[in-house]
C-alpha cells in the first residue's frame, strides 16, 4: 500500500510537468495549427540563461524568472522571424518550419555555446526530501506538483478574465469571426507565442532542477513527450492536454513501477501501446477541442 | 594558341613549386579523412575529440610528418551523428584515397563506416566508442583508441570488491551498448570475485524520471552495499537525486560518461562517488602538462579528457608509420596491431594480443566536496576481463 502511494505520488509528480509542457503546446497549436516542434529549443533557452545566472550569483527566483522570460521572448521572436512569414501556409509546412527552428537553433547552441553540457548547480536545499506520514516528496517533485497547480490556475483565470485570454480562446473556436470583431489577428498570435514560451520557461526550471544541466540538445524528449500528451489529450484542447499530461506520466510510472523485470526494457512500448487503445477509444484524444481542426 | 601556352607555363610553375615542396622536405602529402559528429547527438563526444586530434596532427605536420614523412591534410566531414550520413561520408572519403580514416565516439555508425573502409583496406579507428565488439564487428582494419567497456568495468568490480561490497543493485538501459553492456560486464566481474547481483533495474536514455525506480530500490530488503551504472547526464544527476531524495544511502559506481563538471556540481549529494575515467590531470603529470599547454593555445582549458584522448591518436598512428615506414594500408595494419606500450598523454597504450580494443590504463576518482581526487590508476587484468 505505501508503495502504491508512493508510486501514485510520483505519477501525479511526473504528469505535472507533462501537462505543463503539453499546455505549451496546444497553446500554439488552438491558434495557427502549429505543432511547435521548437518548443523544447525554447526550454533550451530557458536553461541556459538560468546558466548564465547561477554563473554570476544571481538570487535563483531572478534568475528563474529571467528564465522564464528569456523563454518568451525567445518565443514571440521566432514567430515573429519563421512563423508569420508562413502565416498563410497549411499545417504540414507550418510543422516543418518548426523542425527547421528547432535544427538552427541546436546547432547554434552547439556552435555558439558549447557541444559539453553546462552545469547548472542549484542551492542543496533543493536537493532536500519531505516525509508526509508513510510516504516520501523530494523538494523538486514538490515543487513541480505546485508550480503545475498555480500555473493552471493562472493560466485559467488569464484566459476567462482577461481581454487579451477572451480573444485568444475565441481565436481558437473561430479565427476569422475573431478578426471581423476588430481584433487585431498578429496581437494574438504573438501573445499565445509569449504565453507557450512562459510555458516552455516553467516547465524548463522544473526539469534542468531534475537534471543538473543544460544541454544543445535537451529539448528533443520533453517536446516528444508534450507532442504524445497532447495528442492523447486532444490537439488543441488545453483541458485535453492537461489529462493528456496526467495520463501519460501516471501511465509511464505504473508500467515502470509493476512491469515485471523482463519485460522493463519494453516499458516505452507498453506506454504507447496504452496511447494507441486511447486513440482507438477517442480518435479525437479524451478532450477534442471545439473546433475540430486536424494538422 | 596563348591560352594553351599560359596554361601550360602555370601549370609546370605549379608542378614545379609542388615538386620543390616535397623536394625540401623529403615528404609526401597524404590525406586523413575524419567522418564524426560535430553536429548532433555525438557532438558532445566528436568535437573535443576533434580539437584534441587537430592540435596533435599539427604538431606532428610541423615536425616532418608521420612517421618523418608524411605531411598530413585533413579531410573533415561533419555527419550530424547520423549514421545514414556516416556511410555516406564514409564513402566519399574512401574514394578520394584517404590513408587512415577517423568514424565517430559510437558503435553504430563506426561498424557502418568501418565495413567501407575495410573493404577498401584503409585502417580505421573510433574516436572515443567504447564498446569492445566495434572492432570484431567490422574486421582486421579496425582499431579501437579509448579504454573500452569491459575494461572500465573490471575496475570497477575490482575497486567494489576490495571495499568489501557483497551485494550490489545495476541500472542499465537498453537504449545504447554502453549503458546495457557496461553494467553487464560489471554483473560478470562482479559474480565472478565472489559479489552477488541484488537486483537490476532499467530505465530509457533521456527520460529524467527515476522515482519509480528508485522507489523500488528503496523498498528493497536487505538494500544493496553498493548501485553501479553507466548512466551519464542528464539521466545520471536526476537518477542521484531521486535516489538520495528516497533514502537510499548506499555508494554509487559509475563509469566514464560522468566525467563532466555537472557531477561536481550535484553537491553534498555526490560525495563518494566513485566512477572511472581515461585519465585526470594532476600537476607535473604529462596530462596535467597537456591541459596547461591547451589552456595557453586555446585560452580555456578543456572541458573533457575527450580532447586528450582525441590528441593522442595522431601520436599513436605516428608510432605505427613509423614502425611500418609505410602508410600502405596492410602494412599500417600489421604495425597498429603490433603497437606495444605506445607512451600517450593517460599512461601507454598496446595493441599486440589484443582484438585490436586497446589495453590501456584507466583511472578511478572520487567525488568529495565538489571535487575530484584519484584513487587509482591500473590497466586491467586481461585474465578478468570479460569477452566482449
Amino acid at each position: 500500500m505505501e508503495f502504491f502511494l508512493q508510486q501514485l505520488l510520483n505519477a501525479v509528480s511526473l504528469g505535472g510537468i507533462y501537462a505543463l509542457l503539453a499546455l505549451g503546446l496546444a497553446v500554439v497549436f488552438s491558434i495557427v495549427a502549429l505543432i511547435n516542434f521548437a518548443h523544447g529549443e525554447l526550454m533550451t533557452v530557458a536553461g541556459y540563461v538560468l546558466f548564465v545566472c547561477i554563473l554570476y550569483a544571481v538570487p535563483l527566483p531572478i534568475a528563474v524568472v529571467a528564465a522564464i522570460g528569456a523563454a518568451a521572448v525567445a518565443a514571440a521572436a521566432t514567430e515573429r522571424l519563421a512563423f508569420r512569414p508562413m502565416r498563410r501556409a497549411d499545417p504540414t509546412s507550418l510543422m516543418l518550419t518548426s523542425f527547421a527552428v528547432s535544427a538552427i537553433l541546436k546547432v547554434l547552441f552547439q556552435n555558439g555555446i558549447s557541444a559539453r553540457p553546462k552545469p547548472v548547480p542549484l542551492p542543496p536545499e533543493l536537493s532536500g526530501t519531505l516525509t508526509f506520514g508513510p510516504v516520501r516528496l523530494g523538494t523538486v517533485p514538490l515543487a513541480s506538483i505546485l508550480v503545475t497547480c498555480l500555473s493552471l490556475a493562472a493560466l485559467t483565470l488569464f484566459l476567462k478574465r482577461t481581454v487579451m485570454g477572451k480573444a485568444m480562446r475565441a481565436a481558437a473556436e473561430d479565427f476569422q469571426v475573431l478578426r471581423l470583431m476588430g481584433i487585431r489577428a498578429n496581437r494574438v498570435i504573438a501573445a499565445a507565442f509569449a504565453l507557450s514560451g512562459m510555458l516552455a520557461g516553467i516547465s524548463a526550471a522544473l526539469w534542468v532542477a531534475q537534471r543538473g544541466s543544460v544541454d544543445p540538445l535537451m529539448g528533443f524528449v520533453p517536446v516528444l513527450k508534450a507532442f504524445v500528451a497532447s495528442v492523447i489529450g486532444g490537439l488543441g484542447s488545453l483541458s485535453g492536454a492537461v489529462a493528456g499530461g496526467f495520463a501519460l506520466g501516471i501511465a509511464e510510472v505504473l508500467f515502470q513501477a509493476y512491469l515485471p523485470e523482463a519485460a522493463l526494457p519494453f516499458r516505452d512500448a507498453f506506454v504507447l501501446g496504452v496511447v494507441i487503445l486511447i486513440l482507438l477509444w477517442r480518435p479525437d484524444g479524451l478532450i477534442p477541442a471545439k473546433t475540430g481542426r486536424r494538422s | 594558341m596563348t591560352r594553351t601556352r599560359r596554361m601550360l607555363t602555370l601549370g609546370t610553375a605549379m608542378a614545379l613549386c609542388g615538386w620543390a615542396a616535397v623536394g625540401a622536405a623529403g615528404a609526401e602529402e597524404v590525406t586523413i579523412g575524419l567522418a564524426t559528429g560535430q553536429t548532433g547527438g555525438l557532438a558532445p563526444f566528436d568535437q573535443p575529440s576533434l580539437a584534441g586530434f587537430r592540435m596533435a596532427m599539427d604538431e606532428i605536420n610541423a615536425k616532418g610528418g608521420l612517421g618523418g614523412k608524411y605531411i598530413v591534410t585533413l579531410d573533415i566531414k561533419d555527419t550530424r551523428s547520423d549514421t545514414g550520413a556516416t556511410v555516406q561520408a564514409a564513402q566519399e572519403l574512401v574514394a578520394e584515397g584517404v590513408k587512415f580514416l577517423i568514424t565517430p565516439c559510437d558503435a553504430d555508425p563506426s561498424i557502418a563506416a568501418g565495413q567501407i573502409s575495410q573493404a577498401a583496406q584503409i585502417p580505421t579507428m573510433t574516436f572515443c566508442g567504447t564498446t569492445p565488439t566495434i572492432t570484431d564487428a567490422v574486421g582486421d582494419y579496425m582499431f579501437g583508441s579509448y579504454p573500452a567497456d569491459n575494461g572500465q568495468a573490471t575496475l570497477l568490480a575490482q575497486h567494489a570488491i576490495a571495499k568489501g561490497y557483497k551485494s550490489a543493485y545495476v541500472l542499465k538501459s537498453p537504449d545504447s551498448a554502453y549503458t546495457l553492456r557496461l553494467p553487464e560486464y560489471f554483473a560478470e566481474v562482479f559474480q565472478k570475485l565472489g559479489g552477488t547481483v541484488a537486483g537490476e533495474g532499467t530505465y530509457s536514455l533521456g527520460q529524467q524520471d527515476f522515482a519509480a525506480e528508485v522507489t523500488k530500490i528503496a523498498a528493497l530488503d536487505p538494500q544493496p552495499d553498493v548501485i553501479m551504472t553507466a548512466a551519464y547526464e542528464p539521466d545520471f544527476p536526476a537518477f542521484l537525486k531521486a535516489l538520495r531524495g528516497a533514502g537510499v544511502t548506499a555508494p554509487i559506481l559509475g563509469s566514464d560518461g560522468i566525467d563532466s563538471p555537472t557531477t561536481t556540481g550535484l553537491g553534498d549529494i555526490a560525495n563518494g562517488i566513485v566512477h572511472t575515467t581515461a585519465g585526470f590531470p594532476t600537476d607535473g603529470s604529462p596530462l596535467g602538462e597537456f591541459y596547461a599547454k591547451y589552456e595557453a593555445v586555446t585560452g580555456a582549458a578543456p572541458e573533457t579528457v575527450y580532447v586528450a584522448t582525441g590528441y593522442e591518436i595522431p601520436y599513436i598512428l605516428d608510432a605505427a608509420v613509423t614502425a611500418a615506414g609505410t602508410m600502405d594500408g596492410p602494412a599500417l595494419r600489421d604495425a597498429l596491431a603490433n603497437l606495444e606500450n605506445v607512451p600517450v598523454l593517460t599512461g601507454s597504450v598496446t595493441y599486440k594480443g589484443t582484438n585490436r580494443m586497446p589495453l590501456r590504463a584507466i583511472t578511478l576518482v572520487e567525488i568529495q566536496g565538489g571535487a575530484r581526487a584519484p584513487i587509482e590508476t591500473a590497466t586491467p587484468d586481461p585474465a578478468l576481463v570479460p569477452a566482449p
